[in-house]
């Protein structure tokens, strides 16, 4: 880390199993720097075209609660780690998209991201876009991008 | 005024009794009973009867006396004209058929002159093999794979099917005339509108159903009795599960299932996939424990005339000993999953499931429990009246829709009319192949290797459609599989229990667990947890399924052997 100080983290996961380490990581940071962390997940709901049967508007709520129960836990368990200050924000579309959206809006310096996997269905951005989108980040406002490699 | 409405009346009865009365009546009966009948039936090589084939009775001369087309049971009736001459011959055309030729015999001309109807031996027609033969083929093949490879909607992929079928039956025959599939009411005749209408009623119920939020209550109820317990946890949201499929449908079920289990499994700090795989499985295990259970059991039971209570005696208790083995089995394989769990639960989190976990229409659940008790009390007692699942699927849905009086835009909307659309053209595809004699061709190949043994054809139907579901979607395959099913079913005589289409419900569902790709609902759990960090892999799918396949299968084929041998 350089020495800038860090108030705002941002810490992008879907919030299962997968999740474990780079949760961890974002724990560890904020404790470190006593910065904010704010767990992000954006809910894609794109695969659902492939219902052939299914009630999608009810689905669809069902999923955005899902995605806040998970990161209420993920903000049960930093708080636990003992953070203070720790808050989440669910949000529906386009990840890479929304992503950035939070990120101008919680004005944060850091954000973590798991690292993409060699099965490319568990990624949201593959190494090439990933890259990519550091360097957007990057070009766009003082944000750094933290990998963790997923256990 | 008065008047006029007076001779109105009068005129509309001397017009209704210009329409009914029997004109030229007497002439027709002295007619009739002096006109030369040739009475006959035509079917295939499989003994199906052979409909819209054109029976035409030529002079020496070849010129046309009459000319007939069979009816849908493959019988005609051509009236001769009453100067009968000495020689005459029988043409029978059909496309995709050989074109046969006989003639009439010095008798049956004979009893023709005296005006007497002369009743013709069964005529069987041969298949022949057409470039339409191979073009309906290749297009099925290809829907197959556009299906299975998610390359397409299913949807879109069968109306891209369907239509290239009409393009090659309409324009085609510019080209070569054995192009021709069908026409138009042609491929109409092999839509099953008691499928379409069944599904459509229980879409309209479903939709009612899912807003009540019964599907998380009991989830959170499963939580809340099993105390944490995770191995307890595990059956009884198996049996949630698989009671709610056995009514509705299996996507349904695992759309709603899914994101409740995945926050109940994080809140115990359980891995998600511990409890999502049994679930999915339970609910592709039991969802044919009845007629409306999967869209499979409903086209079974439409083409085979199969009661709902002919699934609840003849498969229920097969499914029931299935599930026993699927749950030992998911407990054995999750059982370090299972112990793992960190068992606590923060009163925030505990508060905010419950919050989940609640029935959010009370009302409207409780119209729904009437008028689905008084649907299921329909579907059991309805056959003594001849009443068609689908009739009562639509008599239930109006009810409710009636009762509850919710938008009603809202609730066609709740239609998945893209499932419906998919069904028709799907019917339509498979009635091609079935058209062009593929199926035909099929059905006499495994007839051939089975022969009259039913043990072995109920082995073949059983793991063949099991091992093919796990790659092949199984509404189609079954589709194309009834009719392949009800010629050995004809040709089979101990089969007449219809033994072979419960061989084909369980194969073409349970087979479902082999594979993610094997079922709608996998790929819809897949999605689910993938968005909540879970990866279901189609590798993880198949280690943990395949094995699920063949304990499910087995047990449920020892279940089907006591029962009908």
């Amino acid at each position: 880390m350089n020495d800038q100080p860090i108030h705002q983290i941002l810490c992008a996961v879907r919030g299962g199993p997968e999740s474990r380490e780079t949760v961890s990581y974002a724990i560890d940071l904020a404790l470190e720097t006593e910065a904010r962390l704010t767990f992000f997940h954006a809910l894609d709901a794109e695969f659902l075209q492939y219902a052939t049967i299914g009630p999608l508007s009810v689905v669809y709520q069902e999923l955005m609660e899902m995605g806040q129960f998970t990161m209420l836990i993920l903000v049960d368990r930093a708080q636990r780690r003992g953070v203070e200050r720790v808050d989440f924000i669910v949000r529906e579309g386009n990840v890479r998209k929304q992503l950035r959206q939070a990120a101008i809006e919680t004005k944060a310096e850091v954000m973590v991201l798991g690292r993409p996997t060699r099965s490319p269905s568990r990624n949201v951005f593959d190494f090439t876009e990933m890259e990519a989108f550091s360097d957007e980040l990057a070009r766009e406002g003082n944000l750094r991008l933290l990998l963790v490699p997923e256990g | 005024m008065t008047h006029l409405r007076q001779w109105g009346l009068l005129l509309s009865l001397a017009a209704g009794l210009f329409l009914c009365w029997p004109r030229d009546g007497r002439a027709q009966a002295v007619e009739t009973a002096v006109t030369p009948l040739l009475i006959g039936y035509i079917h295939d090589t499989q003994a199906q009867p052979v409909i819209g084939a054109t029976v035409r009775a030529l002079a020496d001369d070849d010129t046309v006396l009459a000319e007939i087309e069979t009816q849908a049971d493959g019988r005609f009736a051509i009236l001769l004209p009453a100067s009968i001459p000495d020689t005459i011959t029988l043409q029978i055309h059909r496309a995709h058929f050989q074109q046969s030729e006989f003639p009439l015999t010095t008798d049956q001309i004979t009893t023709l002159h005296q005006g007497q109807p002369v009743s013709l031996a069964d005529i069987e027609l041969q298949r022949r093999i057409t470039p339409a033969f191979w073009a309906a083929t290749l297009i099925f093949v290809i829907i197959l794979a556009l299906i299975a490879t998610n390359r397409l909607h299913n949807t879109l992929a069968s109306l891209v099917g369907a239509s290239v079928i009409f393009a090659i039956s309409y324009l085609g025959p510019l080209l070569h005339e054995d192009l021709f599939i069908f026409n138009f009411s042609g491929a109409l005749r092999y839509v099953d509108w008691n499928v379409i209408f069944l599904i459509m009623g229980m879409m309209i119920v479903i939709a009612v159903v899912e807003r009540t939020g019964v599907f998380q209550w009991a989830a959170f109820m499963a939580y809340r009795i099993s105390g944490g317990r995770t191995w307890l946890l595990l059956p009884i949201l198996m049996l949630i599960t698989g009671v709610a499929s056995a009514f509705l449908d299996n996507v349904t079920t695992m759309l709603l299932m899914t994101p409740i289990t995945i926050q109940i499994a994080l809140s115990l700090g359980l891995n998600p996939l511990a409890l999502l795989m049994p679930e999915v499985m339970a609910s592709n295990v039991v969802g044919i424990s009845t007629l409306v259970g999967t869209p499979t059991n409903i086209l079974i039971g439409s083409y085979a005339h199969i009661s709902f209570n002919d699934f609840l005696v003849n498969l229920t208790p097969g499914v029931l000993l299935s599930l026993v083995g699927l749950i030992i089995y998911s407990e054995v394989i999750y059982r370090h999953d299972l112990q793992a769990s960190s068992g606590g639960i923060s009163e925030l989190l505990l508060q905010r499931l419950a919050e989940r976990g609640r029935i959010t229409q009370p009302g409207h659940l409780k119209k729904a429990g009437v008028v689905g008790l008084g649907m299921i009390l329909l579907f059991v007692f309805g056959e003594h009246v001849h009443l068609l699942p689908a009739v009562t699927a639509v008599m239930g849905a109006t009810a409710l829709l009636v009762w509850i009086k919710p938008d009603i835009e809202e609730m066609i909307e709740a239609v998945d009319w893209t499932t419906l659309v998919f069904f028709i053209t799907l019917f339509i595809c498979v009635g091609a192949v079935q058209e062009v004699g593929l199926i035909s061709f099929i059905a006499t190949g495994i007839g051939q290797l089975v022969g009259t043994n039913l043990v072995l054809a109920m082995l073949a139907v059983l793991w063949l459609s099991a091992l093919l579901s796990t790659v092949i979607a199984n509404i189609p395959f079954t589709a194309a599989m009834l009719p392949v099913i009800g010629f050995l079913t004809g040709s089979i005589p101990a089969a007449q229990s219809k033994a072979l289409y419960y061989c084909l419900s369980v194969g073409s569902a349970m087979g479902g667990n082999g594979s993610l790709i094997g079922a709608s609902a996998n790929m819809v759990t897949a999605g689910i947890a993938e968005r909540a960090g879970s990866s279901l892999t189609y590798a993880y799918f198949l280690k943990k399924g395949m094995p699920a396949l063949f304990i499910t299968v087995g047990l449920a084929m020892i279940w089907l052997l006591l029962r009908f041998l």
